[in-house]
């Protein structure tokens, strides 16, 4: 049964091979080159406020070149589009085009049982996917290494496309573990869609549809659910709140590298304020007068006893996130082939 | 279930959502013949083939194949080779790969067998099955049903897309394939003359029931035609089951059934061709299946 999975894979897992080559060598000529600019940039064997201005130089420096921000976005680009392209093309038509090319009826009068058949199949190409999928993620984590450490060590933004926290969407659904689950639901939901619909071509538009809304719907709604956050409040120095307005804060204090999920700002007793009326006492009545730059306006909002009450999931959060966010969707792919095995073995053709 | 049938049907019936394209259909088909499986298109033929390989589950009453479940596990599968209806092959496979799959996927695989037929057709091992011809395609699905060793062979419409010449290759060589192997053989087909060539057994299935059901010579030697002075069929003597009658002004000609002699001389007695004998036994049903008849298309 494995023989007939692959024959009839074989083509699909050498163009994914060439495709991952081909960004493996991409990564590994531009990463070099990056590692050294990594190397010369001073960061190595720093000593406090020089870290952080080695660091912000190292970005914005990189951040001027047009190769490097091209690769770390193209590098993002296509291990959140990998999943949707193996679900569209690898899942969607693995079972419906049997149906189109009544193959099954082929497939299914040999010896060998029609679970057997689904299981060989989802199971081969399942975990190619994956494992495609991950290749991608690990190669291109291996590049951005340096990136992520100069930003983990500079802390505050450089305005380059590098100020991305490893809890930000883009970020946590390409690292870690998260794109085994992506892979493994995309791959899943097609297959899945397939055996609903017997066409290739609407389920592959139907897949498309779910999994592009699933991966708007994951960052923006549900993964900060998924652990209960962590409150503090502190002052608006203490978070160096960004001054284009909104006063967010952008660090947690003692907790480097946290995930800001929401904040409010509170007076003194803890009672939430309307933001707009706090800080309009800190700004000139002119409006067209230029406005305090931050530090001033933090200490003008500390000082009138304002704060500013932030929930955060601490960076210790980061791994089990991971895993309770790729458990999630490593088991909708297996409900998924559940329901694959039930509409087949209900023998409707 | 007696061992000596290879399908029974106990009240058998498939629905597609409101359709019924197989309802109430009991019947018995007996080991160790070829058996033909005629009847109009929407009597029920390739639902009951499909039913038979659990292609198809059914929706009402029971079906066992060689005594046991419809693809009710490995061993049971192995036991029946189908080929369905417009022989379906992995257009990208090629031929040799065709022979590897069901070498991989068939324990009982008489890999001899199926290389030598493919020799035997003369096909090339290196190409495309979506290139080959139908009568091509027809082969190798063929060759898969047979080469897996079954002991019930199960073809659905097999010569349908094949032309003339194509068709008369393809039965002489489902002949000769079933000759060496102890197989039974149930082959659908609206197409009589073909199955007369290659059966000995028929069943004339009409509207999800069987018309008529024995061993071809059996069928020929009980069945007569008779022609004479017009009268009413009514008053024939008994023992003599009227099939189909006809009428002119002066003459009367009756398609009858009987064990015995037809001794009356008002009647010239003349055999019957197996078409006519099984077109009679259809037009019999023609009112009845009348609603079903679109299903052949739909599915």
């Amino acid at each position: 049964m494995i023989w007939l999975t692959w024959r009839q894979f074989r083509v699909q897992a050498l163009t994914a091979g060439a495709a991952l080559a081909v960004f493996a060598i991409l990564l590994a000529v531009t990463g070099h080159d990056l590692a050294d600019r990594y190397a010369a940039s001073g960061i190595t064997g720093c000593h406090g406020g020089g870290c952080t201005n080695a660091t912000i130089e190292f970005l914005v420096s990189l951040g001027n070149t047009t190769l490097y921000p091209a690769v770390y976005e193209l590098g993002i680009a296509v291990i959140l589009v990998a999943p949707a392209i193996i679900g569209l093309f690898w899942g969607a038509p693995l079972i419906a085009r049997e149906f189109e090319s009544r193959t099954f009826a082929l497939a299914w009068t040999q010896s060998t049982t029609r679970n057997r058949w689904l299981a060989a199949k989802l199971a081969l190409t399942g975990l190619t996917a994956m494992a495609v999928t991950e290749a991608l993620s690990l190669m291109y984590a291996w590049w951005g290494e340096p990136i992520v450490r100069a930003f983990n060590l500079g802390a505050a933004g450089t305005g380059t496309v590098f100020d991305d926290n490893q809890f930000s969407s883009l970020m946590f659904a390409t690292h870690g573990i998260t794109p085994l689950g992506y892979a493994a639901f995309a791959f899943a939901l097609g297959a899945a869609v397939g055996v609903l619909f017997r066409r290739a071509l609407p389920a592959m538009a139907v897949t498309l549809a779910i999994f592009a809304a699933v991966q708007v719907v994951m960052p923006l709604a549900v993964r900060s659910h998924l652990l209960p956050p962590d409150r503090t409040v502190a002052t608006f120095a203490a978070v160096q709140a960004d001054d284009i307005g909104t006063l967010a804060p952008t660090v947690v204090p003692g907790h480097p590298g946290s995930w800001i999920i929401s904040s409010a700002a509170v007076n003194t007793a803890g009672r939430p304020v309307d933001l707009n009326t706090a800080s309009a006492s800190c700004y000139p009545s002119n409006p067209q007068a230029k406005g305090p730059n931050a530090p001033v306006l933090w200490q003008c909002l500390d000082g009138k006893g304002f704060r500013t009450a932030v929930t955060y999931l601490p960076g210790s959060s980061y791994w089990p996130l991971q895993y309770i966010e790729t458990g999630i969707f490593l088991a909708l792919a297996l409900v998924l082939a559940g329901y694959c095995s039930w509409r087949l073995s209900r023998r409707r053709s | 279930m007696s061992p000596t049938s290879v399908i029974e049907t106990d009240g058998l019936g498939k629905r597609y959502r409101r359709l019924w394209a197989l309802s109430d259909c009991t019947l018995s088909i007996p080991a160790g013949h070829v058996v033909g499986l005629v009847g109009p298109n929407g009597a029920g033929k390739s639902t009951l083939l499909n039913l038979a390989t659990g292609l198809l589950a059914p929706t009402a009453g029971t079906i066992e194949v060689l005594g046991g479940r419809p693809a009710d596990g490995p061993a049971q599968l192995a036991r029946v080779g189908y080929l369905a209806q417009d022989a379906p092959v992995y257009a990208g496979l090629s031929v040799a790969d065709h022979l590897r799959l069901g070498a991989h996927l068939n324990p009982g695989w008489d890999a001899g067998l199926a290389r030598g037929r493919v020799e035997r057709l003369d096909l090339d091992l290196s190409q495309k099955a979506g290139t080959l011809s139908g009568g091509q395609r027809a082969q190798i699905a063929l060759t898969l049903a047979t080469a897996k060793r079954p002991e019930l062979l199960i073809l659905d419409e097999p010569v349908a897309s094949l032309d003339p010449l194509a068709r008369r290759e393809f039965l002489q060589d489902l002949m000769e394939a079933t000759a060496d192997q102890e197989l039974s053989v149930v082959l659908s087909s609206h197409l009589i003359a073909d199955l007369e060539r290659v059966c000995d057994y028929l069943i004339v299935l009409v509207g999800s029931r069987v018309r008529v059901a024995g061993p071809v010579e059996e069928l020929l030697a009980t069945h007569h035609l008779l022609s004479g002075p017009r009268r009413d069929p009514a008053t024939l003597p008994g023992g003599l089951e009227v099939i189909s009658a006809s009428h002119t002004d002066v003459q009367t000609t009756l398609l009858v059934r009987t064990s015995g002699p037809v001794l009356d001389p008002a009647w010239t007695k003349s055999d019957v061709g197996l078409e006519d004998l099984v077109l009679a036994y259809m037009s019999q049903g023609a009112g009845r299946d009348r609603s079903s008849r679109h299903l052949e298309v739909q599915k």
